[in-house]
């Protein structure tokens, strides 16, 4: 069967290998989509497992390592643990870069919490080494052996560069980490304490524990995984859950298109199948062929696809993973890559196999009178198409080739045939057809053509659709990166403006020209007191705190005093919070607080864990804490003035947190996979037309073959192209923009961020941009088209007729 | 300053003092049921804080080994049991969050001493012993409504174990804000309504075996060390409980020495504000006076002689220091009276609270027939060899492993033969609830090694007379 498959597929080289190029190009989507999904989607769990990144990391006032110690040892459900001191705001300098924000970390004894990735770790007991982060000796050029001058400890020779996925990378996070050992120092007491747990599932009865024997530990503070994941999470911005979900989607319109791609193969073989049936062939010995000729075209072209795309953004993935602080997957992505090229090639076989099978259980008259198109004559039988249609329909008289009017009356009467004209009778032009020779009669052959046999073009259509949808959400996409990054208005917020002032200074901020409002914002970021895994942010503001953040609410009612809380729908989902239930905070330094859950919004900040309070009792407790001053502008209000002003009060100015980094280099690396999975979908999208023009041309061979006979240009020819490209690009085009702005968008939003509601709806010039770049595609695939359609000899198109 | 507060400072003064080294008395091992350890144990094999069934442990022989004869007889041992009104005013649970020598003053499970109770008096009787031996801290604060709900269980019949108002009133409510207290409705491993339902009366199976009991430092002192004075009990049956200590006051807490002096110093000194919050008063919270032990057991004293058998003699030794303190005190009487006791032909098995004091092992060493000392207090499980004879102590019920220990006596060709396992509760209903937060318990005896290891806990001691 093997063998006839190969034969049959070699003596339709061409229809072979536009498959082939379908399959591939789809799989280039697959595998870029599969690369930067499993690469990020699997990243912190891969490198944290790796790195031995500890369940839990508690910081606190240095304390003697023994009492410390006598504490921690008798948590429960301990496997390890180990110390670290961390001093931080140090001086670091090599060559002619250094930062005055560098994270000296003093390792003890045990294990590490990082993984060296390249020269070895500093060893215990030594001195004079120092082991720097990878993103450090990234960006300063930094390798084993080179010098680096750490404050406190002078000049060190560099023994090893890791990565612990405990915060980002540097410089997407502020501070330069390296680690130094215990022998560095005379006397050092640890102020943070690593614990790994026999069972992570059971940290919060650990944390539990924990924090009932802290009493007097000053600013304690415990985080988990989960919560390291999401202050990563944070750092990066929402950009990789957002790549993920988008991945996944690509993956979704891949698998659509190779399966709309492979039926509409399938379809225009039909005739095949039916002299197969006529022949003897049974039904399963049919689809079997079809099967293992699928499969056989499918294979190398979903390997070499998957390949390709895995290639294409394998570098801009693994920059992206570095600024994460994260390890790449290695040789672990081979896994879901031939998995994936598995799902290609049995989607691809699934989708050939299954209508070969139910057309060839059909009586093979029928199949040879038209496949499935002969179930539906749909009103054919006055159609008109004798002249042209193509070899299939019945004897004609050789030698009477009808002249170009008569061509055209007659290419106007072939709207109604079959693909092949096969069982569909003929009829004579209609009275009111006109002659072909306007350009816009020629045009509108183009799209009868490419309508008439209506399955395959709505295989083509549905195919480029899904590819203009994932297109269309890529833009939007982007333009919701560039919001987050520059509009805290994205995330709720309707402050421009964050300054540290002096409270006395309150009341001639607000006099300042072009300002609506000025308030104190305190913030601190605390635990769940039940579930000590689970970090949340405190957002309070004397008073109604709409006036500066006002997310969406989702269910219940805004504060109405000090007791009460508005609680972010991700902290309510993983908290279990409803409106009536009491939210308990654990703050740093072992306060707890407690409010009654007065309704729930929809925010993104903080990944949806983040709650709005009144302060009152959050200062009971933390009488420290000290607000930011927010300033909220008049409408059309330079920032910058108000800025000026409201430093020469004395402010210094802050950032306005949004969801999303603004680092250029990290953004950079975005842009590059962004790229890299756009050029992929661009590809199948001018795969698509190419083949549906391609297709086209190849089933009115005859016709086009008379047109050129009876005088036409290349000109004429393209313009008959273009009604198919056209036919095809324009409704894919709107279809696509209703599937971003109804499944897409709203599916990636949901994957993203459930807990908020991301406004990944395209815009009217996102929209017009997609049209018009599908159009300007249809000009591209037309002219490769026209132009290998004027290179074959006229006489082998009218010998087929 | 009006009258409550008064109180209440007084009493915080004293009873901080006092507390400062509560725990020593304390700062042992809880105890056991359901099942012989000779049949199954209770395990962590990985590691994860929560028990699973593991494996028999056999009994180890120690000491010379010889022929094994006869039973003479069997009994079983519960110590430490701690049953505790854990809504009382008079406790100091707010001292725990400091650490040693205070981690006595809380536990997670203290509200589920009498259910825990109940089980392990459920294990012991299906160990079927010949005889029980109550060997102090029966109670944990020596108040009468603790005596009766002890005794109620120790009997059998229903038990209601609430005090104050219905339900539970203290520091581990639902809607109490203090995280360094485990609130059993909402903390991890969450349990809740436990609290609510370790309030309702049930019903106690009551030991069927005769009970030889012994008081404890908690039984006869204010939180096992210092003499019940009226400030005390107006405090204890007053309707407000101090739930936080300020930690300003760390520094200033006495640790080194019991001196209620210098406690209220500290306390008044430093004019500091205690926070408490309202619960209903309790007559019955005042704590014990001269005698109710003795009169609730039926015994005029707690030195007596039991003849288990006519080879075997059990003789218990009061060790409770009543002028105050949780350290051993046998008076020259006790002592003589001991030696006489001893002055048999049958082997004899001494009973105390705390372990005996040097001047009584001293009497032991002088008369063959003694087969062991055993003991509580320390809420530990170990068996160490004294001469020719063996000291036992035994874990507690109120931390873990909260198991009690079983006895067999046989003869052999050479003198006798002390055998002894565990025996864990059988874990039902609270009481399973009470081992878990007891094992989890980084104050507790999981991380203070309390089960001891294996030769202190299943094995057979030799004796050999000759």
């Amino acid at each position: 069967m093997i063998r006839d498959a190969l034969a049959a597929l070699r003596a339709r080289r061409g229809r072979t290998l536009l498959a082939a190029l379908g399959v591939l190009a789809a799989s280039l989507v697959v595998g870029t989509s599969v690369t930067v999904g499993y690469s990020l989607a699997t990243g912190f769990q891969r490198s944290a497992e790796q790195a031995q990144l500890p369940d839990v990391i508690a910081r606190f006032d240095e304390q003697p390592r023994r009492r410390i110690d006598a504490r921690v040892s008798a948590l429960p459900n301990l496997e390890a643990r180990s110390y670290r001191f961390e001093d931080l705001n140090e001086d670091l300098s090599a060559g002619l870069n250094s930062t005055g924000k560098g994270a000296v970390t003093t390792v003890f004894n045990g294990r590490r919490g990082y993984k060296v990735v390249e020269g070895r770790d500093i060893r215990d007991g030594s001195t004079g080494e120092v082991v720097v982060e990878r993103g450090v000796a990234r960006e300063w050029d930094l390798r084993v052996g080179d010098d680096l001058f750490v404050e406190e400890h002078g000049t060190l020779r560099i023994s090893g560069i890791a990565v612990s996925p405990d915060n980002v990378a540097f410089p997407l996070a502020s501070t330069a980490r390296v680690y130094v050992t215990r022998a560095q120092h005379r006397r050092v007491a640890p102020n943070v304490a690593l614990l790994w747990l026999s069972d992570p599932d059971k940290a919060d009865v650990t944390l539990a524990q924990a924090r009932s024997v802290t009493f007097g530990l000053g600013k304690l503070q415990f985080i988990t995984r989960t919560g390291v994941e999401i202050l990563l999470s944070q750092a990066a911005g929402i950009v990789i859950s957002l790549l993920i979900a988008f991945s996944l989607v690509a993956l979704l319109a891949a698998g659509t298109m190779l399966a709309a791609s492979a039926h509409a193969d399938v379809q225009r073989r039909l005739t095949g199948l039916g002299v197969q049936r006529a022949l003897g062939f049974g039904p399963g010995r049919i689809a079997a062929q079809q099967a293992v000729e699928s499969a056989l075209v499918a294979l190398p072209a979903a390997l070499a696809g998957i390949a390709i795309g895995a290639l294409l953004v394998a570098r801009p993935a693994a920059e992206l993973i570095a600024a994460l602080n994260e390890l790449g997957p290695g040789a672990t992505l081979l896994g879901p890559l031939t998995l994936a090229a598995a799902a290609v090639v049995a989607l691809v076989v699934a989708a050939a196999t299954w209508p070969a099978w139910r057309a060839a259980r059909r009586p093979p008259v029928e199949i040879l009178r038209g496949g499935d198109l002969a179930k539906r004559p749909r009103r054919r039988t006055r159609a008109s198409a004798t002249a042209l249609q193509p070899a299939a329909r019945g004897p004609r008289t050789r030698g009477t080739s009808p002249s170009f009017g008569e061509a055209g009356s007659a290419l106007r009467g072939s709207r109604a045939a079959g693909p092949h004209g096969v069982g569909a009778p003929t009829g004579r032009p209609t009275s009111s057809d006109s002659g072909p020779h306007g350009g816009g009669s020629l045009f509108g052959l183009g799209v009868r053509f490419a309508t008439a046999a209506r399955a395959r073009w709505f295989a083509a259509v549905a195919t480029i659709a899904v590819c203009a949808g994932v297109v269309t959400l890529m833009l939007a996409l982007a333009s919701l990166l560039e919001r987050l990054r520059e509009d805290p208005g994205t995330v709720g917020k309707r402050y421009q403006l964050a300054v540290q002032l002096d409270s006395s200074q309150l009341d001639a901020a607000r006099a300042l020209p072009g300002v609506a409002d000025v308030g104190e914002r305190y913030s601190i970021d605390a635990a769940d007191s039940f579930r000590l895994g689970e970090p949340i942010r405190l957002v309070a503001y004397p008073g109604d705190h709409t006036r500066f953040e006002n997310p969406p609410l989702a269910e219940g009612r805004r504060i109405a005093n000090a007791n009460e809380v508005e609680v972010g729908l991700g902290m309510a989902d993983a908290l279990g919070l409803r409106p009536g239930s009491t939210l308990a905070a654990q703050i740093p330094d072992g306060g707890e607080v407690r409010f009654k859950v007065a309704g729930i919004v929809r925010a993104l900040e903080n990944d949806g864990r983040i709650a709005w309070i009144q302060p009152d009792k959050l200062l009971e407790t933390r009488p420290d804490l000290t607000p930011q001053v927010v300033v909220r502008l008049e409408p059309n209000t330079d920032p910058a003035t108000v800025t000026r002003e409201l430093v020469n009060l004395g402010a210094s100015l802050q950032p306005v947190g949004a969801a999303q980094t603004d680092n250029a280099a990290f953004l950079a690396v975005l842009a590059a996979v962004l790229r890299g999975v756009g050029l992929a979908v661009g590809l199948v999208c001018l795969y698509a037309l190419i083949q549906a023009l391609t297709v086209t041309a190849r089933e009115r061979r005859g016709a086009v073959a008379l047109l050129r006979a009876t005088g036409a240009d290349a000109t004429t020819i393209g313009l008959v192209l273009a009604g198919v490209a056209v036919a095809v690009a324009v409704p894919a085009a709107i279809a696509g923009v209703v599937l971003e702005l109804t499944v897409f968008g709203p599916l990636v939003s949901r994957l993203a961020a459930s807990f908020a509601s991301l406004p990944l709806g395209a815009s009217a010039g996102e929209i017009a941009l997609v049209i018009g770049g599908l159009l300007a595609l249809s000009v591209l695939a037309t002219a490769f088209v026209a132009r290998r359609v004027m290179s074959e000899p006229i006489i082998a198109g009218l010998r087929e007729e | 300053m009006t009258a409550p507060r008064a109180a209440r400072r007084a009493f915080a003064a004293t009873v901080l003092a006092a507390l400062a080294f509560a725990a020593c008395g304390d700062d042992s091992p809880p105890a056991a049921g359901g099942d012989s350890t000779l049949r199954s144990t209770l395990v962590d094999p990985d590691r994860d804080g929560f028990l699973d069934a593991g494996p028999a442990e056999p009994l180890t022989d120690r000491g010379t080994p010889s022929r094994l004869g006869e039973t003479l007889v069997t009994f079983g041992q519960l110590t430490d049991t701690h049953v505790r009104d854990e809504e009382s005013p008079a406790r100091v649970p707010f001292l725990d969050r400091i650490g040693t020598p205070f981690t006595s003053t809380f536990r997670p499970q203290e509200a589920f001493s009498a259910q825990t109770l109940d089980a392990a008096i459920r294990a012991l009787n299906a160990q079927r012993p010949d005889a029980v031996f109550l060997t102090g801290d029966i109670t944990d604060n020596a108040q009468r409504n603790e005596l009766e709900l002890a005794l109620a269980t120790l009997e059998g019949g229903r038990v209601n174990p609430d005090s104050g108002g219905p339900g539970y009133r203290g520091v581990q409510q639902p809607d109490s804000a203090d995280p360094f207290y485990y609130r059993p409705d909402f903390d991890a491993p969450a349990h809740p309504g436990a609290l609510a339902q370790a309030q309702r009366a049930f019903t106690a199976e009551g030991l069927k075996a005769p009970l030889y009991p012994l008081v404890g430092n908690h039984d006869v002192l204010a939180q096992g060390e210092v003499q019940p004075t009226e400030q005390i009990n107006a405090y204890a049956t007053g309707d407000e409980l101090i739930t936080a200590l300020d930690p300003e006051l760390l520094d200033q807490l006495p640790r080194a020495e019991i001196d209620a002096q210098r406690a209220t110093a500290a306390l008044l000194g430093n004019q500091f504000f205690l926070p408490s919050v309202d619960v209903p008063a309790d007559d019955t919270r005042r704590l014990v006076g001269s005698g109710e032990w003795e009169r609730a057991f039926r015994r005029e004293r707690f030195d007596y002689t039991v003849d288990l058998t006519d080879r075997v003699r059990a003789i218990t030794v009061d060790t409770v220091n009543r002028d105050g303190t949780s350290r051993a005190r046998i008076n020259p009487d006790q002592l003589q009276r001991l030696d006489e006791q001893l002055d048999t032909d049958r082997h004899a098995i001494v009973f105390s609270h705390n372990p005996l004091t040097p001047e009584a092992l001293q009497i032991l060493d002088r008369h063959p027939n003694v087969v062991a000392a055993i003991s509580g207090n320390s809420h530990r499980n170990r068996v160490t060899p004294r001469g020719r004879y063996w000291l036992v102590s035994t874990s507690s019920l109120a931390d873990f492993p909260q198991q009690s220990r079983m006895f067999r006596l046989r003869e052999t060709a050479d003198g006798a033969a002390l055998e002894t396992w565990m025996v864990d509760h059988d874990g039902r209903g609270l009481a399973g609830i009470s081992r878990e937060l007891a094992f989890l318990d980084a104050q507790g005896g999981r991380p203070q090694r309390f089960a001891g290891e294996r030769q202190d806990r299943n094995v057979r001691l030799f004796v050999n007379v000759s």
